[in-house]
């Protein structure tokens, strides 16, 4: 049975899909359309917001790793409860706050809600245990 | 096992492969005094054309694994498995393999096309965990 972790589980996975479908959008308008389906030999930076786009999308990835396992942990020994629940509600909350909050470069606030995302992922492995 | 777990096995084991592949290339490229060092500078030579890909399949191949592997241990372990997610499962597989050989022969546009079979793979069984 999908628990409502699982179900956080699954619709953070969405959003990372969707941020590496906006990521790559947005390198086609900063790179043409011929060097992304290339093989990209030569080495290309991606410069700006789609830059900062790019290393929100590296850390989502991350995030997700690390996200994953405490959460089908908890399922799988069914040891969820109200506060796994509220970790990882706020978990999800932040990390997707925390994408715009790279894009548009506020200073401050981006690692503020990236620790409170990590907290929560600590807070779930102890939970888990 | 369902199948989507199944896929998940072969896929990490894929994964394996292609480091391993990466990893003897690199090695016999760059020299085992700078991959077994600390790594601290790059490498006096780059690594050649076909490994340079080799490498970016090989992140492209994890990051691919971690959006996979929660979506088929969500539908696999919550008993949602059906022959479409199976499918779609073994569809990631295919499009996964078939990636390798396609981006080191720089096949292009199949490589990105392969990519996005991958990627639309990953994303229905997510949703098919969800809904």
């Amino acid at each position: 049975m999908m628990t409502d972790e699982l179900s956080i589980l699954a619709l953070y996975g969405l959003f990372v899909c969707l941020v590496l479908f906006v990521q790559v959008s947005g390198a086609a308008t900063q790179f043409d359309m011929g060097y992304l389906i290339s093989s990209r030999d030569e080495k290309r930076t991606l410069e700006g917001m789609v830059g900062r786009m790019e290393r929100a999308l590296n850390n989502s990835v991350t995030a997700l790793a690390m996200f994953a396992p405490p959460i089908l942990i908890l399922a799988l020994r069914q040891h969820n409860d109200g506060l796994s629940l509220i970790c990882a509600q706020i978990f999800l909350i932040v990390r997707v706050l925390y994408v715009p909050s790279y894009v548009f470069n506020l200073v401050g606030l981006r690692t503020l809600l990236w620790l409170v995302g990590f907290a929560c992922t600590v807070g779930l492995y102890l939970l888990a245990l | 096992m369902t199948p989507e777990l199944t896929v998940l096995g072969l896929a990490i084991l894929l994964h394996m492969v292609l480091l391993c592949l990466y990893a003897v290339r690199a090695n016999l490229e760059i020299g085992r005094a700078y991959t077994t060092g600390p790594r601290d500078t790059p490498p006096e030579r780059p690594l050649g054309t076909t490994t340079a890909r080799l490498q970016r399949a090989v992140n492209n191949s994890l990051e691919s694994l971690i959006l996979f592997a929660p979506a088929a241990l969500m539908v696999g372990l919550t008993h949602q498995s059906t022959p479409d997610t199976a499918a779609v499962a073994w569809a990631f597989l295919a499009a996964r393999l078939l990636y390798i050989p396609a981006y080191a022969l720089g096949l292009a546009p199949w490589r990105s096309a392969i990519w996005g079979l991958g990627f639309l793979a990953t994303l229905f069984l997510t949703l098919a965990a969800l809904f």
